[in-house]
């Protein structure tokens, strides 16, 4: 009856390979279909970053994740460093007022950073998003990077995801997607004389895990 | 059994309420406060130490005589009998008061008026007088003789009632409620503090006993208040009114530390008074299928703490306000936890929409026309020549109040990439760059 070890050997496993086995929390599949298949692995418990230059829809993106986020029940913060979060846009596009707790840092990063750490430290949130598109290099050199080695840790094994909106990547290492978001074309729609502004090109481009090729996004304008 | 001790006094004369329940909770920590002066407790538990029910009746005689206090007093074995004979019959009786054994109820009852058993507060029973006494009945005695079938056809529920009252048969437990604990103390210091450390020891020591008396009667605060009294003979206030009832003191106690923080005494402490309103506990069961949400007391001092850094009017909900007029909003606290609950499954919409990012406020904007159309623009964000330009957009509202406004937009896109909403302000006559479409 006894049976060679060998042959129960596939069956045995060690305790850190089953931690890693884990399913891992993954945030439902953004509803817009162009965008699922960049943002498809949007991880709970890490950092994501939407990077690019002005207009290249990075608070579309934003907005669309808090809304789906919201409209699920789940409570989520906006740091907002420059003061620029227009809460009729959010809600035209969906987001739950609410369910978002709004901190203006009155163009102080190190408010937004300090507010978010406070934020991500009581738990409890869906996605706490830190709007920071408008900070200098200057500024930025001076932001030490444990901030996102800390926040990185604050939110490991939780279901919060930390979106970070910022000109160029700045958590490198500590976050788990990056998507860079890039201006192609504005459209208009209409007479040259009653043109109106009816729709924005752009192109996301997934740095991290590297997608192969870029995917056009078209952000409508609501009036 | 169950003894009743009735004050036959004016009910504004608090002292002698005071006395009477003191007396009463001295052998039984469950006291019904029947009526003003009026208090109930079982006696059952004292049996076994103080003997029979006569002798507990004369050991109470003998409390409340050297209390001063003169009492009526009734043992009987249901609570609504012993008030009845305490408050009713005890004037022909004298000394150790009327002890009512079981199965003696009715006997006792039998010749008091019917109008004992009709307050004048119940217009339910009191408008039964009358009937009662146009069928002859002039004691509980008499209604206690008629059959219940006959009574229950012909007077209800409501007919029952009365007649289990004067028949001495009516069984239920007593209705304690819990005595109203002052949340309220008063510290003088020894010497003035003007540190923060020291005060908030003093007042956290004060705090843990409030909150343990507030768990043990099963209620939180709601809301909370320190008096300071200060060094130059002032006083200052500081209140905090929580969101959600909290039960914790190291919750109150961080609140209050940041709210001293933010608004310190402009001298130094020379007492304090602590007071806390208590109300009743929030009980809320998460949804099993619900997404995880803060603790509302954890989200309340976290956003308390936010509020420390950027300031209490940049922290809250965004709540669109009823206009026309563009971002016109306000900052309010968190909803309930109830309120945020409601799951909303309806679609965020499978299109991107394309948003303004405002500049708050508006930056002043110099612009070249051409043709009346913005050909050229410098402000402090953006510089260079408009590649395209929709508009004028005329808006105006609110010309009847100071928040009126009057302009023309202009949606543009400039050569770097990115478009702007531009607005003309007819009043001031001057450009300002609104936001960034993003």
């Amino acid at each position: 009856m006894a049976r060679p070890l060998a042959e129960f050997s596939s069956l045995l496993r060690t305790g850190s390979s089953l931690a890693e086995q884990q399913e891992e929390a993954l945030f439902p599949p953004l509803a817009v279909p162009a965008l699922a298949p960049l943002l498809k692995n949007l991880p709970r418990g890490g950092i994501v970053e939407l990077t690019g230059p002005r207009s290249s829809g990075r608070m579309a993106v934003l907005l669309h994740v808090l809304a789906q986020a919201t409209g699920r029940g789940e409570v989520c913060a906006v740091l907002d460093t420059h003061d620029q979060f227009s809460p009729a846009s959010a809600a035209s596009a969906g987001v739950r007022l609410q369910r978002v707790v709004w901190v203006r840092c009155q163009n102080r990063p190190d408010y937004t950073l300090r507010a978010a750490d406070l934020l991500l430290h009581a738990g409890g949130f869906g996605v706490v998003a830190l709007d920071l598109p408008e900070v200098t290099a200057e500024t930025w050199n001076r932001i030490p990077i444990s901030w996102w080695h800390r926040f990185r840790r604050a939110v490991e094994h939780t279901p919060t995801i930390v979106l970070l909106c910022v000109e160029t990547t700045q958590a490198r290492a500590c976050s788990r997607v990056s998507l860079e978001l890039e201006s192609r074309s504005f459209e208009w729609e209409g007479a040259t004389s009653f043109a109106l502004l009816h729709r924005l090109q752009t192109l996301g481009r997934l740095r991290k895990p590297v997608a192969p090729r870029a995917t056009p996004l078209s952000i409508l304008a609501v009036r | 059994m169950y003894a009743c001790l009735h004050q036959p006094l004016p009910a504004e004369d608090a002292g002698t309420r005071l006395e009477l329940l003191e007396l009463a909770l001295e052998f039984s920590p469950l006291v019904e406060l029947a009526a003003p002066a009026t208090v109930v407790f079982s006696i059952v538990p004292l049996r076994r130490k103080f003997g029979s029910p006569r002798q507990i009746a004369c050991l109470l005689a003998r409390r409340q005589k050297e209390q001063g206090l003169h009492a009526q007093l009734a043992i009987a074995p249901n609570p609504d009998t012993a008030i009845l004979l305490a408050q009713h019959a005890s004037a022909q009786h004298s000394g150790e008061g009327i002890v009512a054994d079981p199965g003696t109820e009715a006997l006792h009852l039998a010749a008091l008026p019917l109008a004992v058993l009709l307050p004048k507060d119940r217009p339910a029973f009191s408008a039964m007088l009358p009937l009662l006494e146009s069928w002859g009945l002039e004691t509980c005695g008499d209604l206690a003789r008629l059959p219940e079938s006959g009574i229950v056809e012909r007077l209800g529920t409501v007919g029952l009632t009365l007649r289990r009252l004067a028949a001495g048969q009516v069984r239920r437990p007593l209705r304690v409620r819990p005595l109203e604990s002052p949340y309220e103390e008063h510290r003088e210091l020894e010497h003035a503090l003007d540190c923060l450390e020291p005060l908030l020891f003093l007042v956290s020591a004060v705090l843990s006993t409030f909150c343990e008396r507030l768990r043990s009667q099963g209620r939180a605060a709601r809301r909370l208040e320190l008096e300071l009294s200060l060094e130059n003979k002032q006083s200052c206030c500081r209140s905090l009114e929580f969101p959600v009832p909290l039960e914790h003191n190291r919750a109150m106690l961080k609140l209050l530390q940041l709210e001293l923080d933010r608004h310190p005494a402009p001298a130094a402490v020379m007492a304090f008074t602590l007071r806390i309103q208590p109300s009743a506990p929030r009980v809320a069961q998460h949804g099993l299928f619900l997404p995880p949400t803060p603790a509302p007391d954890k989200l309340h001092l976290t956003l308390a703490r936010i509020a420390g850094i950027v300031g209490t009017a940049n922290v809250g909900t965004p709540e669109l306000l009823n206009t026309h007029r563009s971002d016109a909003f306000r900052l309010v606290a968190p909803a309930e936890e109830e309120a945020r609950q409601e799951r909303v499954d309806d679609h965020p919409g499978s299109q991107l929409h394309l948003t303004l990012r405002l500049f708050r406020p508006a930056l002043p904007a110099q612009v070249r026309l051409r043709k009346e159309i913005p050909e050229h623009v410098i402000a402090s964000a953006v510089e260079g020549n408009v590649l395209r330009a929709s508009g004028p957009w005329k808006t105006s509202g609110e010309w009847w109040s100071a928040t009126g406004w009057t302009h023309e937009e202009w949606d543009i896109a400039v050569e770097n990439g990115a478009a702007y909403c531009l607005i003309y302000q007819r009043r001031a006559r001057q450009w300002f760059l609104q936001g960034i479409y993003d």
